[in-house]
């Protein structure tokens, strides 16, 4: 048993890091650096920057009231939110694109947001609402898993001791979830970086306007060009690795996965 | 000063069902009972953090019902100390005194001020994880005492240290009320505070409280059934102690004398299980160190056991089956001899 295990672990390992020194080996540093001189990667990186930087803050904005209310209090009807809300993590992204690009297409709220202005479909836009309903219920269960490991004896303390509510929870809970946030942030940043299916559906592969670096590599291969494809699969993948170090940093304690 | 009027929380499987209680001002109050008799949710609701479905609370006259926690001048301790685990001591000791916007020149004073009287100045700049759990408890009570609350609310607060370490942390709790004239509420379920603190005990089963008392009316009177059997034990006698080798000579106030084995001397307090005691006709020869004699002043029945109260010269309560009671033929006026071991008689030193 000890030797197949370990055997089948030596394996695993190898073959993914040949897949990864391949992607590297591919194209030598010369040829990676001049790709990112290419405007189009250049459009890439700074519009992934800018959707998943915008889209990671919504969903931090969003899921620490929401993974407060799941930890702390009861409610009736509060499994079945749970599931609704954590659907999104099973479903594959396509099917979640598609469900968006017919909300704001077809329904009427959808229609009135777009005459009003807040036009998502084929946007840079629908980038950001395509990620942020993507990544929202990573971020809440990370987080909900970080309030939920604090005693809310604390909170009760920091009352008896002049804060209120809003108070005892800014100075006391979410410093004490600070590592919590800090993975959930970098994990939700990071699969923003990479998100394909429902940023396809929604926003469209349209080059040098919803171009991200997942787009930028798709419509690349599809025209050829392996070597801004490979660029571009570089880049996701140092931001991926990178991801994975500061998480195995910061998560240590907290072990939501 | 603290009064609470039918009081009445549910917490989900906990409730409390109409609590109400007195407490007056500097004094050592303990709630007593069982795991789960909703003690620490009583002391939750008065500090505020559930508000109750029924019942009102006053504070110095002033209706605190509806109160936030932070206007009500009142301290909470918990038993692993909640120490804010993201602060260093100071931090933690300061934490109340920032949420008023007090001036530094002052918050450095309170802080001064409070770290002299818990003695953990040089603990000021650490981090709660690397604090001992005594030290952690100072700091947690530095934290609560420094706002100077009118009432500190404690709860289980020697539970987790070694008996020698609450010894002296009972010492340190009367100390702090002395000086701070702080008036405290303890829960705790070791019978030995009570000897060694409480001015004034209620006992809570069930999310009510069923007794409330000075601790030896309470003791010697117990209202029913539940409270002597949660109590058990029935003799608590007061005495002066000296000592040779193991053994303590005790003198009660009566001048009755009975030999325990302890090291304490001076002002002590003994108590004596019901069951260590024989109670026979005549003298009973054995190794036991005390033979007193006896009256029999009261006899109770408790299903298969009878509780016999015995007047020595001090009150003595024994145990007794059903049967030795009728083989004796006690009756209330008997002339009885009560035998028991000095190694029965445990010894409480009377702190202050």
């Amino acid at each position: 048993m000890r030797r197949i295990s370990l055997a089948l672990t030596g394996i695993v390992f190898l073959v993914i890091s040949v897949l990864l020194l391949s992607l590297i080996a591919y194209s030598p540093l010369p040829v990676l650096a001049a790709s990112l001189t290419n405007p189009e990667i250049q459009f890439a990186i700074v519009l992934s920057l800018v959707t998943s930087i915008v889209s990671t803050a919504i969903c931090i904005a969003i899921a620490i009231p929401v993974a407060y209310a799941l930890s702390r209090y009861r409610f009736t009807g509060k499994k079945i939110v749970e599931l609704v809300l954590t659907t999104p993590l099973t479903l594959p992204p396509l099917v979640a694109g598609i469900a968006l690009l017919l909300f704001f297409g077809t329904t009427p709220w959808g229609k009135a947001l777009d005459s009003a202005g807040f036009g998502v479909i084929f946007t840079p836009l629908g980038i950001v609402v395509a990620e942020v309903f993507v990544n929202l219920p990573y971020m809440v269960r990370i987080l909900r898993s970080a309030f939920s490991s604090t005693n809310p004896r604390f909170e009760h303390v920091a009352k008896t001791l002049g804060c209120t509510e809003t108070g005892a929870f800014f100075q006391v809970t979410l410093p004490m979830a600070r590592n919590g946030l800090l993975a959930g942030t970098v994990i939700t940043w990071s699969k923003a970086m990479g998100e394909f299916g429902a940023v396809l559906m929604l926003a469209g592969a349209t080059t040098m306007r919803t171009e991200t670096l997942p787009i930028a590599l798709y419509l690349n291969i599809s025209a050829g060009d392996l070597d801004l494809a490979v660029a571009a699969a570089a880049i996701l993948i140092v931001i991926s690795l990178a991801a994975l170090c500061t998480v195995e940093y910061f998560d240590r304690n907290t072990n939501v996965f | 000063m603290l009064r609470i009027a039918s009081l009445s929380v549910t917490l989900g499987e906990f409730s409390l069902q109409d609590v109400s209680l007195e407490i007056h001002r500097n004094e050592y109050f303990i709630i007593l009972g069982p795991t789960g008799a909703g003690k620490t949710i009583l002391l939750e609701t008065i500090a505020g953090i559930h508000a109750p479905e029924a019942g009102r609370m006053w504070m110095d006259g002033r209706e605190i019902t509806a109160a936030e926690p932070k206007d009500r001048e009142i301290g909470m301790v918990y038993q692993d100390y909640m120490l804010f685990p993201h602060l260093s001591a100071r931090e933690n000791i300061t934490f109340g005194l920032r949420q008023g916007k007090m001036n530094r020149d002052e918050q450095q004073e309170r802080v001064h001020e409070v770290s002299a009287l818990l003695d953990i100045g040089g603990l000021l700049d650490r981090y709660p994880i690397t604090l001992s759990g005594g030290e952690q408890q100072r700091v947690a009570l530095a934290r609560a005492l420094v706002l100077r609350p009118k009432v500190l609310l404690l709860d289980e607060p020697l539970n987790a240290l070694d008996s020698r370490s609450r010894e002296k942390m009972r010492r340190e709790l009367l100390r702090i009320r002395r000086l701070t004239g702080t008036t405290i509420v303890q829960i705790t379920h070791h019978f030995e505070d009570v000897y060694a603190l409480a001015d004034r005990i209620a006992i809570m089963r069930e999310g009510q409280i069923v007794q409330t008392g000075v601790p030896s009316e309470v003791f010697l009177h117990p209202a029913d059934r539940f409270v002597a059997e949660f109590l058990g034990i029935g003799n608590i006698i007061r005495g002066t102690s000296s000592v040779s080798g193991h053994l303590a000579r005790i003198m009660t106030a009566t001048g009755q004398v009975f030999y325990a084995s302890s090291p304490f001397a001076g002002e002590v307090i003994a108590t004596l299980h019901p069951e260590d005691i024989i109670v026979s006709a005549a003298p009973f020869a054995s190794s036991a160190r005390n033979c007193i004699a006896g009256t029999v002043s009261e006899i109770i029945p408790l299903g298969n056991t009878v509780r016999v109260v015995l007047d020595t010269g001090f009150p003595l309560t024994a145990v007794l089956t059903r049967e030795s009671c009728s083989e004796l033929q006690l009756v209330p006026g008997s002339r009885v001899y009560a035998t028991f071991k000095a190694s029965a008689v445990h010894v409480i030193p009377v702190s202050e």
